[in-house]
C-alpha cells in the first residue's frame, strides 16, 4: 500500500510539473467558463423572476455561478486524461510499465493530478465570479466547496482516464468526451432550477451526479436549499460516484495498458 | 546463470508469426546485438524481454527471472531505452532523471548522487537545469540512456539506440555505451539495423530475419567464416553458365557463391590465387568477364550470405497487405 501511494505520488508530481510549465494551457482552459459566467450570466439576467419562483432571492448570475464552477471542473477533468494517449504514443507509458511501479498507481496518480488541476482552474473561476460581483454570504464556505470540487473532479477524471485507456486514437477520445461532457452539464440544474425542468428531464437529471454536486455547491455558496435534496444525500451520491469511477478507471486502465498500443 | 535466456520463444499475432521459435542465451556482462531489417522481429523480442508483451509460446528469462511469472522482479532488474526518445520536454534534464529515479524506487538518500553520476557520464551536467525542449536530438538520446542506467540494472535494453541520428552523434553514443559497459559492468542487449553499429559495439551478434535467428556469433568469426576475402564479378552469361558455376565450386578455396543474375559473389580465402583460376575457367567456357574485384568482407556481406538479401528493405519482398494486417493486429 505504501509503495502504491509513493508511486501514485511520482506520477502525480510529473503531471503537475507538466501543468505548471504550460502557462498558456491554464488560460485557454479558463476561456470557456469565463464566457459562460460573463456572457450567459448577463444574457439570462432577466430570468430572475424564474429563479425567484423557487425561493432564490439573488441575481441570476449568483444562481448560475456554482454551475459554472462545476462546468470548469467537468471540462478540465474530463479532458485531463488525454495525455494518457500521448504517453502511450510517445513512450512514457512503456517507460513506466517497464519500471517496478504498479499499473493502478499510474492511473491513481493521473486522476489525483487531474482533479487538483481542475480544482485550481475552478478556483480561478471563483476569482472571476467575485470580480464581477458575485458575493459569498459566508466566505469560509469556500473551503468545503473546494473539497467538493476536488472530489467531484476525481470522479470525472476517472471517466476521462477510462476513456483514454480504451480509445486507440485521439479522434475516438474527443468524440466520446464531447458526447458525454455537454449533456452531463445540460442535464443538471446548472443554469436553471431543478423544479423548472419538465418531469421526464428531472428524472434524468436526478440520475446525474453533476446534479447533486451543483445543488450542494449552490447551497453552500448562497445558503438557499433548492431541489429538495438533503445535503447528506448529495454528499453520499458524490462519494459513491467517486469510489465507483476511481475503481473502474484503475481496473480498465490496468487491463488496457497491458495490451499493445 | 545467463543474463538472458530463451527457449523456443514464439510470438504470433493471429496467423502472423513475428518471432518464430527462437532459443539463445546472453552471458553476464556481454554486449549482445540483434541485427536485422525492419519487421524482422527484433522489437517484438525486446518487448517480450521487457515484459510489455507476453509470448505465445516458449519461455524467456531475464536476470534469472521468468518474464511471465516474475514480471515484477524482471522490471526491477532491467533498464529499457526505447527507440523513440521518451524524455519529457516540459521538464528539465535533471527533473527527467528524478522522475526516472522515483519510478525505479531508488532510495531517497541516493537519488541525488546517482543523478550526478549519470549526468557526469553522459556529459550533460552543465545543461541539467535547462528544459529538454532546448536539447538537440543527440542530447535527448543521451538523457534517455542515462535514465535507463540510474538504478544500475543488471540488464540494459537499447532498442535501436542511434536510429535517426547523424553519424557523428551516432559515434558519440557508441562511446557512451562502451563507457557505460565498462563502468557498470552491465549486460547490454541492443537491436540495430546498422551493420557498423553491431560491428563496433557487440561482443556477439544474432542475425534475425523473418522472426528466426539465422546465426549467432562474434562479428569477427562471422566475417572469418566467409573466408577472409570476397571476389565480386560481373559476367556476360551464355549457355555454359551452369557448367561455369560447377567449375567455380570445384576451386578449393571458395566457400560460398551467391548469384544475383549476372553478378556473382564468391566468399573465399587466398583470393589472389583464385582469380587466375577463374579467368582460366571462363576462357575455356567462353564466358566473358566484364569486371572483377577483390575485397575484405564486411558485416553487410555476412548479412547477405545468411539471409540471401541485403539489410535494406527489399521492396519486392515487402508485402503491403501482410504488413497492414500485422499493424492492425498490433493495435488491437
Amino acid at each position: 500500500m505504501n509503495t502504491i501511494a509513493y508511486d501514485a505520488y511520482t506520477i502525480f508530481w510529473r503531471e503537475l510539473k507538466r501543468y505548471k510549465k504550460s502557462r498558456s494551457g491554464v488560460l485557454i482552459r479558463l476561456i470557456q467558463p469565463a464566457i459562460w459566467i460573463i456572457v450567459v450570466g448577463n444574457i439570462f439576467s432577466e430570468t430572475q423572476p424564474l429563479i425567484q419562483s423557487v425561493g432564490f432571492e439573488g441575481e441570476y448570475i449568483e444562481f448560475m455561478a456554482p454551475g459554472v464552477i462545476i462546468l470548469t471542473a467537468i471540462f478540465t477533468s474530463i479532458f485531463g486524461g488525454v495525455n494518457t494517449l500521448w504517453d502511450r504514443r510517445y513512450g512514457f507509458m512503456n517507460k513506466a510499465l517497464t519500471s517496478p511501479i504498479s499499473r493502478s498507481a499510474i492511473a491513481i496518480g493521473k486522476m489525483s493530478a487531474i482533479s487538483l488541476i481542475a480544482a485550481l482552474q475552478a478556483s480561478l473561476i471563483i476569482g472571476i465570479a467575485l470580480a464581477i460581483g458575485v458575493t459569498f454570504p459566508n466566505p469560509l464556505m469556500i473551503i468545503p466547496i473546494m473539497g467538493i470540487v476536488i472530489l467531484f473532479s476525481l470522479g470525472f477524471s476517472g471517466i476521462s482516464v477510462t476513456l483514454a485507456a480504451t480509445a486507440k486514437s485521439q479522434e475516438t477520445f474527443w468524440g466520446m468526451i464531447n458526447l458525454l461532457g455537454m449533456p452531463l452539464f445540460m442535464l443538471s440544474p446548472a443554469l436553471f432550477p431543478l423544479e423548472l425542468l419538465p418531469d421526464w428531464l428531472a428524472v434524468v437529471a436526478k440520475l446525474n451526479p453533476v446534479t447533486y454536486t451543483i445543488l450542494l455547491v449552490r447551497e453552500l455558496m448562497t445558503g438557499v436549499s433548492e431541489g429538495g435534496v438533503p445535503i447528506l444525500i448529495s454528499v453520499g451520491v458524490i462519494f459513491a460516484f467517486v469510489v465507483a469511477m476511481v475503481g473502474i478507471a484503475s481496473y480498465v486502465f490496468t487491463r488496457e495498458v497491458n495490451k499493445p498500443f | 546463470m545467463y543474463s538472458i535466456e530463451t527457449k523456443s520463444l514464439t510470438k504470433s499475432f493471429g496467423d502472423l508469426v513475428a518471432v518464430n521459435d527462437i532459443s539463445f542465451s546472453v552471458e553476464k556482462g556481454e554486449i549482445f546485438g540483434f541485427l536485422g531489417p525492419n519487421g524482422a522481429g527484433k522489437s517484438t523480442t525486446m518487448m517480450i524481454f521487457t515484459t510489455l508483451l507476453k509470448p505465445t509460446n516458449g519461455n524467456a528469462f531475464v536476470g534469472g527471472f521468468d518474464v511471465i511469472k516474475n514480471s515484477k522482479q524482471v522490471r526491477e532488474n532491467i533498464g529499457f531505452v526505447q527507440q523513440e526518445t521518451t524524455v519529457d520536454e516540459y521538464l528539465s534534464g535533471r527533473e527527467n532523471l528524478l522522475l526516472q529515479a522515483k519510478l525505479n524506487h531508488i532510495p531517497k538518500n541516493e537519488i541525488n548522487q546517482r543523478i550526478d553520476e549519470v549526468l557526469d557520464l553522459i556529459e550533460l551536467s552543465d545543461k541539467q537545469d535547462e528544459s529538454v525542449v532546448t536539447y538537440s536530438g543527440g542530447m535527448r538520446k543521451r538523457l534517455d540512456i542515462a535514465g535507463g542506467l540510474l538504478h544500475h540494472p543488471r540488464v540494459l535494453f537499447l532498442d535501436e539506440p542511434t536510429v535517426g541520428l547523424d553519424i557523428q552523434t551516432r559515434r558519440k553514443i557508441w562511446q557512451y555505451i562502451k563507457k557505460i559497459h565498462t563502468q557498470f559492468d552491465m549486460t547490454i542487449f541492443l537491436t540495430t539495423h546498422y551493420m557498423e553499429e553491431a560491428d563496433s559495439l557487440c561482443d556477439r551478434i544474432g542475425i534475425i530475419d523473418h522472426g528466426k535467428i539465422q546465426v549467432i556469433d562474434t562479428p569477427k568469426n562471422m566475417k572469418n567464416d566467409l573466408g577472409n576475402e570476397i571476389i565480386s564479378l560481373v559476367i556476360e552469361s551464355n549457355s555454359n553458365y551452369d557448367s561455369f558455376l560447377q567449375e567455380l565450386k570445384k576451386i578449393e578455396f571458395i566457400k560460398k557463391i551467391n548469384e544475383a543474375g549476372s553478378k556473382l559473389t564468391l566468399f573465399t580465402s587466398n583470393g589472389t590465387e583464385v582469380i587466375p583460376k577463374i579467368f582460366q575457367i571462363s576462357s575455356e567456357l567462353g564466358i566473358k568477364i566484364k569486371s572483377i574485384s577483390l575485397t575484405q568482407p564486411t558485416l553487410d556481406d555476412v548479412f547477405i550470405s545468411y539471409t540471401g538479401h541485403e539489410i535494406r528493405d527489399d521492396d519486392s519482398k515487402y508485402n503491403r497487405r501482410r504488413e497492414h494486417a500485422k499493424m492492425k493486429r498490433l493495435r488491437q
